[in-house]
């Protein structure tokens, strides 16, 4: 994008550039005429959006207005503050020796209800029992079953230098699991 | 001295109904010249800005203070008139220079006044109702981005691209309507 193009972008949205854009707009229209114009039109129109009329209510609208308002909100139900204000203004309101104990009380409870929350969320890391971790073992060294049983194959490619070591680490894993 | 909005509706919430006319009487013109923007239609104005002040009372309960109570109550505001402009469709664009008040012209500047000031809100109204929304919560209510962004519950950088996009529309329409003159 030009810099007059980004300049006539920022003008639209003048009043909330950073001072460095704000900077910039300013030096550029100092220099630039074509961008000054259309920094005056938009000034301009913007000001005549501003002043479009809206028609004046007469005198006795804002009367009945609210006479309106007051009779709809008189047949509501009366409006009750959420839960946790209802709590915090129940706090608020103790006096004397009851209040520490129970803002001590509500915190307690708060923080019992957020680590309950907390521990639901995090994966559940079930130990397994003995005989899963048998048939673990099991699959571990049948990972490595099919290695074991092309041993004499892969012996045949000098690519495998490092086989001695494979069938080494081979004895060395076994030992690890039991 | 004045109440805080806060405080009014620490009031409201306790089980004063009467202490909720503060908030009207604090906010009703604001309220209504913002439906009137929106709709260009004086009495659909006074039915919404009534029911937004209705829900707002209803909804006491369940506002958080987060925002303002302004912002909150330009929020249902909003709502209301955008859904009753989707189910009442715009004004035909051509008819809402005739909502405009008569300023009986002296002068050919007037007359040529008045024309410009129908066309621009001819071009308003033909805005997108968001880009119209965002327009009239900017210029007419001052708003910032930020604060559009949350009484319209979208991002900051949409309202700032639906301004963008508002006003270089009537830019376009009223370099148009320069070049007829």
């Amino acid at each position: 994008m030009s810099e007059c193009g980004q300049i006539r972008d920022w003008l639209i949205v003048q009043g909330e550039l950073d001072a460095d854009e704000r900077r910039r707009v300013e030096t550029h229209l100092a220099a630039c005429l074509g961008c000054a114009r259309e920094a005056s039109s938009l000034h301009e129109i913007l000001g005549q959006v501003q002043a479009l009329p809206v028609p004046e209510p007469p005198a006795e609208f804002w009367g009945d207005f609210e006479a309106t308002v007051r009779r709809r909100v008189e047949d509501a139900p009366a409006p009750r503050p959420g839960v946790w204000a209802r709590v915090i203004g129940w706090l608020g309101s103790l006096t004397g020796s009851w209040r520490i104990p129970a803002l001590a009380a509500a915190t307690a409870l708060g923080l019992l209800v957020a680590f309950g929350l907390v521990r639901n969320r995090q994966p559940q890391r079930d130990i397994p029992p003995a005989e899963v971790l048998a048939v673990g073992e099991d699959l571990a060294i049948g990972q490595h079953l099919e290695v074991l049983e092309n041993l004499d194959l892969f012996e045949e490619f000098d690519v495998l230098e490092g086989l001695d070591l494979l069938q080494q680490l081979d004895g060395g894993g076994r030992s690890r699991l039991s | 001295m004045r109440q805080s909005d806060s405080e009014v509706i620490q009031r409201v919430l306790a089980g004063d109904r009467a202490a909720f006319d503060v908030l009207v009487r604090q906010y009703q013109e604001r309220i209504y010249r913002l439906g009137y923007r929106m709709t260009r239609n004086a009495e659909d104005a006074k039915d919404l800005a009534q029911e937004a002040f209705v829900q707002a009372y209803r909804s006491l309960g369940s506002f958080q203070q987060r925002s303002s109570f302004s912002t909150w109550l330009y929020r249902i505001s909003m709502n209301l008139c955008l859904n009753h402009l989707k189910s009442a469709g715009r004004m035909n664009p051509a008819e809402v220079g005739g909502s405009l008040p008569d300023q009986r012209p002296n002068s050919m500047d007037d007359i040529l006044t008045d024309e410009r000031d129908r066309t621009l809100a001819a071009a308003i109204e033909a805005l997108p109702p968001q880009q119209k929304a965002t327009l009239t919560l900017r210029v007419y209510q001052g708003l910032s981005h930020r604060e559009i962004a949350e009484v319209l519950e979208c991002s900051e950088g949409t309202a700032k691209a639906n301004y963008f996009h508002a006003v270089r529309a009537l830019q376009r329409r009223l370099k148009a309507f320069r070049e007829t003159e």
